[in-house]
């Protein structure tokens, strides 16, 4: 297997004084569906910011397919990122704007400046975006606005803006923990489409065990910004989930 | 798995960030208390002793007894504040969490605040008598009732005037917009504070807009009125001058306070800096951008009356000639229609401003 992420050590102290990554290591290789487990500020979101460099590590190395990353900035980071997409818990999208918008905004780190501020995106593009807005099976809201749509469809529309840079690993921060039981059980099958279907090496903080069983297929527990648990999603059982979770935690099931 | 190639101690490194934080926070609590104190002693003799003890006209002024004044609450100021019971203390957050500690601190920041009521109140003069005295309210009597029969006699030029304020405050909202719009994204906190360069460039043109704005509109006229003469242009060219600094704050405070989300998202896709704010930033404050603008020219209409009595053209140039030969019933009618201009202008900016949001 081709490793494609290797994260050695990492650090992060925010200027508040807050630790929030205490020598954090791991490895991705391709092809996995990764989800990391753990509390609310536990250090999860940190992680994933310090993978596509949102938020710059205070020590330690992320080498993407066998690169540093760490330290390059300016146009090389901006081609870093656009193999790494990214889509968020509160979905992010440009609410004034219609649905094909938001997608082909996943474009712009492929474009000049000038053609993509005067949205003169070249018909290919859109036929792109038209495309994976159907394989997340959204096609018929393509020229709603965006904030018309219900959560889920709008989490859809991220996952197709996101699979418009071709993206060898997809970042996903607790992407369906805004979103009601039933349909974050079908966003989490359209991560799966893209993880089988496409390849795409899947990076996923996740809150319901539930779901992390029937997705993952490894697991990483973080606590107090430190790696407690590395393994099959089989091997948690109610031992590890007091470790990761607390002695007063009890397992809920969500269907 | 590898070890780890840098020796990294965060611990040791916030403990003595927060260590430093204290520090710098004493010494403003003990600043604070120095100031404070300083100010109780000048009111107590300027404001009490003199003005109502001796009640003297002109109050006597030295500068080796403000000197002395000032020594005495630094060394009063630095005790107190170290002793930690202090107001400045408390208002750092260093203060001992002791009663008595507490009730020092409250009881000094309520004289402070009943000494400035007093001392506010003795300066302003106010006077009961002046308000009811029979002189006064004769002359109040006279005014109004020209003021409410207006001289229909010059409506036209009226009119004229005030259109020409309309125009000239609509031409000083409009020709704002792009250089408020160019400053408004550079003093805008999260777009500059990545790099030194632009983050002094940010600091720099914060100030320079902080001090014009801080020199109202009513003296860029006169100034203006010295510099290209009397007459709507000097008006115009006061109001653009306060507009662009007034709306630039406004603009870059709305900046301020967008949605993180979308930025990270359309970071994360490696767009440069130029497309994350077309498309992440901009959409987000056309909205506050337009609604601000319109408001602004309500205001300006407002404004250019005003200047217009020091030379700044319109109605309020027309105003003040009126008023200087003391002929009430033509100030009378100005006035009235001033104020249905401004209640026209409120009710429409309004308006608009609902439609689109």
């Amino acid at each position: 297997m081709k490793q494609i992420l290797e994260v050695r050590n990492l650090h992060k102290v925010y200027p508040s004084g807050t630790h929030a990554l205490k020598g954090v290591s791991f490895d991705v290789y391709e092809g996995e569906f990764l989800v990391v487990i753990g509390l609310s500020g536990s250090g999860k979101t940190t992680l994933l910011k310090c993978i596509n460099r949102l938020e710059e590590p205070t020590s330690g190395t992320v080498r993407f397919l066998g690169e540093d990353i760490t330290h390059i900035h300016g146009k090389h980071l901006r081609e870093v990122r656009r193999n790494i997409g990214m889509v968020f818990q509160q979905f992010n999208l440009i609410k004034r704007m219609p649905v094909i918008n938001n997608v082909l905004a996943g474009k712009l780190g492929y474009m000049k400046t000038l053609p993509s501020i005067l949205g003169n995106f070249p018909p290919e593009c859109i036929q792109e975006a038209i495309k994976n807005l159907e394989i997340v099976g959204i096609k018929e809201y393509a020229y709603e606005r965006a904030d018309k749509l219900s959560g889920g469809q709008q989490q859809r529309v991220a996952i197709a803006r996101s699979l418009m840079q071709s993206p060898k690993l997809l970042l996903a921060d607790e992407p369906v923990a805004s979103l009601d039981p039933a349909t974050s059980n079908s966003i989490m099958q359209y991560f799966e489409k893209v993880n089988k279907e496409l390849g795409v090496t899947v990076i996923c903080n996740l809150h319901f065990l539930s779901l992390v069983r029937r997705y993952a297929s490894r697991v990483i527990a973080l606590k107090n910004g430190e790696i407690v648990f590395e393994g099959s999603p089989r091997e948690i059982d109610e031992k590890w989930f007091k470790t990761i979770y607390g002695e007063e935690a009890e397992e809920v099931e969500i269907r | 798995m590898l070890e780890p190639e840098l020796e990294f101690h965060p611990r040791e490194k916030i403990l003595k960030k927060r260590k430093n934080q204290e520090k710098i926070n004493l010494i403003k609590a003990i600043l604070l208390d120095i100031f404070f104190v300083f100010y109780t002693i000048l009111v107590l003799q300027r404001a009490i002793y003199y003005k109502v003890i001796l009640d003297l006209r002109e109050l006597p002024f030295s500068w080796t007894e403000i000197g002395l004044f000032l020594v005495v609450s630094i060394g009063i100021g630095t005790i107190w504040g170290l002793s930690r019971t202090s107001l400045g203390a408390r208002i750092m957050g260093l203060a001992e969490e002791t009663k008595s500690a507490k009730l020092v601190s409250e009881i000094f920041a309520w004289a402070l605040f009943n000494l400035t009521f007093i001392s506010g109140w003795l300066v302003t003069k106010i006077s009961i008598i002046d308000l009811f005295s029979k002189e006064g309210i004769e002359g109040a009597n006279r005014i109004f009732s020209s003021l409410f029969t207006p001289e229909m006699g010059i409506f036209d030029d009226a009119l004229f005037a005030i259109i020409e304020t309309i125009y000239l405050a609509l031409i000083a909202t409009l020709l704002s917009i792009p250089p408020t719009l160019i400053l408004s994204f550079v003093t805008a906190r999260n777009l500059m504070k990545d790099n030194i360069f632009t983050f002094s460039i940010y600091y720099v043109l914060r100030i320079i807009l902080n001090f014009v704005r801080s020199i109202e509109p009513l003296i860029w006229a006169i100034i203006f009125s010295v510099w290209v003469g009397i007459g709507p242009y000097a008006g115009m060219i006061a109001l653009l001058v306060h507009t662009i600094a007034a709306n630039a704050k406004l603009y870059s405070e709305a900046i301020e306070s967008i949605e993180e989300g979308p930025v990270d998202a359309i970071t994360a896709t490696g767009a440069n800096k130029l497309q994350i704010i077309w498309y992440a930033v901009v959409p987000q404050i056309v909205l506050p951008f337009l609604s601000f603008t319109i408001y602004r020219w309500d205001i300006n209409v407002r404004m250019a009356t005003v200047i217009g009595l020091v030379g700044g053209g319109g109605i309020g140039t027309m105003l003040m000639q009126y008023q200087g030969l003391g002929q009430w019933h033509e100030v009378g009618l100005i006035v009235i229609m001033i104020a249905i201009v401004v209640w026209i202008m409120d009710y429409i900016s309004a308006k608009i401003r609902e439609a689109i949001y």
